[in-house]
């Protein structure tokens, strides 16, 4: 019998195994991948991260601007951690994927089931925005397909510097719109007080800052070759 | 701009969005589109008459052929689209109605005699049924793509696959309404043809267009 039909009854025999062993009530973990076992801290707390990160998501959802800045925060965190462990910690673009996937976190928010987990889909997006940075840069790569444990291992609250600064990316933007972000960010007007200030109403407003950060976010993936 | 105060700017962009956003985008899609196809097959193709052909049996096994592609695809779509979902068996099963169908115009023609064969697989229709259907596809296509483009597919070229094998099966579906072919062996030839072509183009398209 050739070698490679030997092997899989093995296999079986082993998966079996394993679940026969554990109790009922203990949850059965997928072998993390070598990959994992050498780059992250081990995760003891991923359930709580969960338990911490989706009413959080679920309350943003709900159109809580508090709850969205403390998960985006929180998620900010997590994401530096983990490109910093998969592209090197020195590495220019960290900080530049951070930004990236806090925005399409945000505006890819409508694609989160609220009957699913959290941390897969947080996980699922940094991955992707991950194998999209290192494919355009080289054309193989191989990002192994972990649970979200990869990303919810460390925290890493200190910022890095940025190799593409958004404030010269915004600098293309039209007058309007540019006004308006730098009204909102810089003197820390509201979206109505800034709207009043230009002249424009609050709808016409929001829309405006919603398409800039579409187009900011498209603008920061093409330049982060 | 500090990661910080980007968060503080995007905080700002917070609206309530209510539960169900994905799947009510992918129906309206398909409901967009079907209702544009739907428009075309009526208008210009004409219907076959309806009435007579609702009581015959190769109306409804054409009919259950590409409505249950249609699912299968579009639960397969809305799965790429969320993600972290699991894919789910929703592929398998689109497969699997494929090769049913496969197996049915292989029968058929295996069951028919030498010099009926022929016809029963080319009916009256063939040269122009799968252009037709791929056709079809497209305002449906362009509506799922338009709709996944605000989700999150992490794998653009199966999702544009999926997006295509559901415009194709839903456009299939409609063009029913025209086609007056019988045989399951047309069916199972031109009409997977069809869908296929779409579901290639899909494939294609959707490695561009659906990238983020």
């Amino acid at each position: 019998m050739p070698a490679y039909f030997a092997a899989r009854p093995r296999a079986l025999q082993a998966g079996r195994h394993f679940s026969v062993c554990d109790s009922p009530s203990a949850r059965i973990r997928i072998t993390p991948l070598a990959r994992r076992e050498r780059v992250d801290p081990s995760v003891p707390h991923q359930d709580e991260t969960e338990e911490r990160l989706r009413p959080l998501m679920i309350r943003s959802l709900e159109g809580d601007p508090g709850a969205h800045r403390q998960l985006l925060g929180v998620l900010g965190r997590y994401l530096r951690g983990y490109f910093a462990r998969r592209i090197g910690a020195a590495a220019a673009e960290v900080e530049d994927l951070v930004q990236e996937t806090l925005l399409a976190v945000h505006l890819k928010r409508d694609s989160y089931d609220r009957s699913l987990p959290f941390t897969p889909w947080a996980y699922a997006l940094a991955r992707y925005k991950l194998i999209d940075h290192l494919r355009r840069r080289s054309r193989s790569i191989q990002v192994p397909l972990e649970d979200a444990g990869a990303l919810f291992a460390a925290e890493d609250a200190e910022e890095r510097a940025l190799r593409t600064d958004l404030e010269r990316l915004l600098q293309r933007l039209p007058d309007r719109q540019r006004s308006l972000i730098e009204d909102v960010k810089l003197q820390g007007l509201s979206v109505e007080e800034a709207a009043h200030k230009r002249g424009v109403t609050a709808v016409s407003a929001r829309v405006m800052l919603h398409r800039s950060l579409k187009w900011l976010s498209q603008a920061i993936r093409d330049e982060n070759i | 701009m500090r990661t910080s105060d980007l968060i503080e700017i995007l905080a700002l962009d917070v609206r309530p969005t209510p539960p169900g956003a994905v799947n009510r985008k992918l129906l309206t899609a398909l409901v967009a589109g079907g209702l544009v196809t739907f428009a075309i097959v009526a208008l210009w193709l004409r219907c076959q008459p309806l009435l007579a052909a609702a009581h015959q049996s190769w109306f409804w096994m054409k009919a259950a052929y590409t409505g249950l592609l249609t699912v299968a695809a579009a639960v397969t779509v809305r799965r790429l689209s969320v993600p972290g979902s699991r894919i789910g068996l929703a592929p398998f099963a689109a497969a699997l109605v494929i090769l049913v169908m496969l197996a049915l115009g292989v029968g058929q023609i295996l069951s028919a005699t030498q010099a009926g064969r022929l016809a029963l697989w080319l009916g009256h229709t063939w040269k122009i049924c799968s252009p037709l259907i791929l056709l079809l596809a497209m305002p449906i296509y362009a509506c799922l793509i338009a709709a996944i483009r605000g989700l999150a597919p992490t794998r653009p070229a199966l999702t544009g696959a999926a997006a295509g094998l559901a415009a194709g099966a839903l456009a299939a579906s409609l063009y029913g309404l025209h086609c007056p072919e019988q045989a399951a062996a047309f069916v199972a030839t031109w009409y997977t043809l069809g869908i296929g072509a779409a579901t290639a183009l899909g494939a294609i398209t959707g490695s561009r267009l659906l990238r983020w």
